[in-house]
């Protein structure tokens, strides 16, 4: 699993795949290997909690990070203060910034229309990539971030390409650049997909990937979350399916389960060259510390 | 409210359109295509919308190249579904452009002032342009629907996101667009001498940012764009109150992840206490809730001449049934939760998981049968 040398990780995924918890996981591994690391989700105009927040004990985010572990901050990506830092950038100082910073209509607009909405995201993450740590070098090494559901996901990575056939010159053709130069380089950036050991999440993780690459974001691997654990040699499987056929007991939705696994990891496997990272099922109300265990053991080594 | 009893089947013979919310991943256009299809077989004509649906539903459904009208399901396939006459189902996917474009065609001055506002490039990507354009579309959609006597009920299977109510909300808040600031930030009127300056100024912030030929682009949009907008606003008006009558119901769906469960809570308080809605009830999908009577292996009489193999075996699978047991014990909990906070006018209907690969809809038969006798206990 090739991550700690990686800048920007976009961890993706369908809903109820696990995948804020899969991120927490990960953002808290990448810190325990000395990494500064900073985990973000992006800000739901909509409001209500954050639910990577309450994985970290906070029911709601901010844009300024807070520390939440040795090497770990957490904050959220704020769309109107990337709005605000690509307005100071671009504008000269004087009234041409102080009208532009006062308008309101000029924020609702920004707001109102979907890319513009993402654009101020895009760019605030372009600022944090940015950031340089007060002795130097970035001030966060490793950065991941929490995407929400498939189509928002895509549509921020597919972002620059929409607005630069839109507005192929100026300020905000050149921020895009920038930002690009990051996030379509393999070496700086991957978006991970969470997904289940199940034939309809693997279908659509890999429907994922195609769209992935269809707008030029690198794919670090998968992450084969919740992968139950199967205690049975050959013999004690026939026996045991022999007994069951006669008399229905709890445990045999657990056997389906084991054998759909295995079936959805070996089509993944047929399916695509990329690393794809196991995590086991975890029967426990708080499955963090178990999966940062795995993902701190690959991040260390490969996985396949 | 009606007196009729609170069950899926009473809510399919009452309402003219059943709107299914929830998180990603719950499960929501499985259950729309089983009330679409429990509903069919009950003699509806039935039209289940949907946005975002899987691969496979949606060749189940014959939406999958995106057709610009309904798609009526063959009657050889009705027939094998056990749906009979007058019964019927038919199945639409929502591509907000295409909505638009025929409101461009329908209400704008002149034919030429359609094409205008076809060929510019703001309108060309008008969902990434203009928040709402898909909850406007949605809406502009069910009001022809909900017009058209073709069908009786239309089942609408909502995007999985935190907005996908807002389609509810005043249109002056879902579409932040129709803003007269916003408008006249790109086509200034008169005004007052102070007015004119700060515009000149703003005008100018556009040209540094935008690049003075967007400006322009974003000009013309509006101009031209404000009128349509304007009429998808009426019908949005109108259609408030509809949504808010008894020929309308909502139905959250959830499955027994923690995450989910508190995303179907977040859109409940969102319905009643922000939105005023009426709240059909709570459909908990993938549940073991049904399996929680099942034996422990280790209390049933093993055969005499069990085998060292399955004794061992019977010994392993402990835990798993363990695991098992008190899950489907949560998920029981969890239906009783729901059954309360549904209240006494609504209900919490319980579905069981679906074998792998549901999604076809001869799948989802056992499902459609649930919902209508709730005592049916489908496979599980």
């Amino acid at each position: 699993m090739r991550f700690l040398d990686r800048r920007i990780h976009l961890i993706t995924g369908k809903g109820g795949v696990g995948r804020t918890t899969v991120t927490a996981a990960l953002a808290k591994a990448s810190a325990r290997h000395g990494r500064r690391t900073l985990v973000l989700e992006i800000g739901d105009p909509e409001g209500g909690y954050s639910q990577l927040g309450r994985l970290f004990g906070h029911d709601q985010l901010s844009e300024t990070p807070v520390r939440v572990a040795p090497n770990l901050d957490l904050a959220h990506l704020w769309a109107p203060i990337g709005h605000e830092g690509f307005l100071r950038s671009v504008l000269p100082g004087g009234p041409l910034i102080g009208s532009a910073l006062k308008s309101k209509a000029l924020r609702k607009f920004l707001n109102a229309a979907p890319s513009f909405h993402e654009m101020g995201v895009f760019y605030h993450l372009l600022m944090r990539l940015e950031e340089v740590a007060p002795g130097g070098g970035p001030a966060h090494e490793v950065i991941i971030i929490d995407m929400p559901a498939t189509g928002h996901a895509l549509a921020l990575t597919g972002l620059p390409d929409l607005l630069l056939g839109l507005i192929p010159r100026g300020p905000i053709a050149k921020a895009l650049r920038r930002g690009q130069a990051f996030m379509n380089d393999p070496a700086k950036a991957a978006a991970w997909v969470v997904t289940l050991p199940e034939k309809l999440p693997v279908t659509e993780s890999l429907e994922l990937l195609e769209g992935l690459a269809a707008t030029r974001m690198p794919a670090g691997g998968l992450i084969l979350n919740r992968f139950p654990h199967d205690p049975f040699d050959a013999d004690e499987r026939a026996a045991l399916d022999a007994f069951m056929a006669r008399q229905p007991v709890h445990g045999g939705l657990a056997l389906k389960r084991i054998d759909q696994a295995q079936g959805a990891a070996d089509r993944l496997r047929a399916s695509t060259e990329l690393p794809i990272v196991t995590l086991p099922e975890v029967w426990v109300d708080d499955p963090v510390p178990v999966l940062e265990q795995a993902l701190h053991g690959a991040m260390a080594g490969g996985a396949r | 409210m009606s007196a009729a009893p609170a069950s899926p089947g009473a809510l399919l013979q009452r309402c003219k359109v059943i709107v299914c919310c929830g998180a990603g991943g719950v499960g929501k256009t499985t259950v729309s295509a089983s009330l679409a299809l429990a509903a069919a077989r009950q003699g509806k004509r039935v039209l289940v919308v949907t946005i975002d649906p899987s691969k496979r539903l949606a060749e189940a459904l014959g939406v999958d190249r995106n057709p610009p009208e309904p798609v009526a399901l063959h009657p050889e396939r009705l027939a094998a579904l056990g749906i009979a006459a007058p019964g019927s189902l038919s199945a639409w996917m929502l591509d907000p452009q295409r909505v638009s474009d025929e409101v461009v065609h329908a209400q704008s001055r002149t034919p030429e002032e359609a094409a205008r506002l076809l060929a510019n490039p703001i309108y060309r990507n008008v969902s990434a342009m203009v928040a709402g354009m898909q909850e406007y579309t949605a809406v502009e959609a069910m009001h022809s629907f909900v017009l058209d006597d073709r069908y009786d009920l239309v089942v609408l299977d909502t995007p999985p996101s935190r907005n996908a109510l807002r389609f509810l909300d005043a249109p002056e808040r879902v579409g932040a667009f129709l803003d007269k600031r916003i408008f006249n930030l790109f086509v200034p009127g008169e005004g007052s001498v102070i007015r004119r300056v700060a515009s000149k100024m703003l005008e100018k912030v556009m040209d540094v940012a935008f690049g003075e030929d967007t400006r322009r682009d974003l000009q013309v949009f509006f101009e031209l764009f404000s009128q349509i907008l304007g009429h998808l606003n009426t019908n949005q008006h109108d259609m408030q109150g509809f949504f808010r009558s008894e020929a309308v119901s909502f139905l959250l769906v959830t499955s027994p992840d923690r995450e989910a469960v508190q995303e179907a809570f977040f859109f409940e308080k969102k319905t009643r206490e922000e939105l005023g809605l009426d709240l059909g009830g709570y459909v908990l999908n993938r549940s073991l809730a049904w399996s929680a009577e099942l034996p422990m292996p280790a209390a049933v009489r093993r055969p005499a001449d069990a085998s060292p193999a399955l004794a061992s075996a019977l010994h392993r699978l402990a835990p798993l049934a363990q695991a098992e047991a008190q899950l489907a014990r949560t998920h029981a909990d969890l239906a009783r939760e729901l059954r309360q906070r549904a209240g006494t006018g609504g209900f919490a209907w319980v579905l069981p998981r679906l074998p792998d690969g549901a999604g076809a809809l001869e799948a989802l038969s056992g499902l459609a049968d649930a919902l209508i006798d709730p005592d049916t206990r489908p496979e599980a």
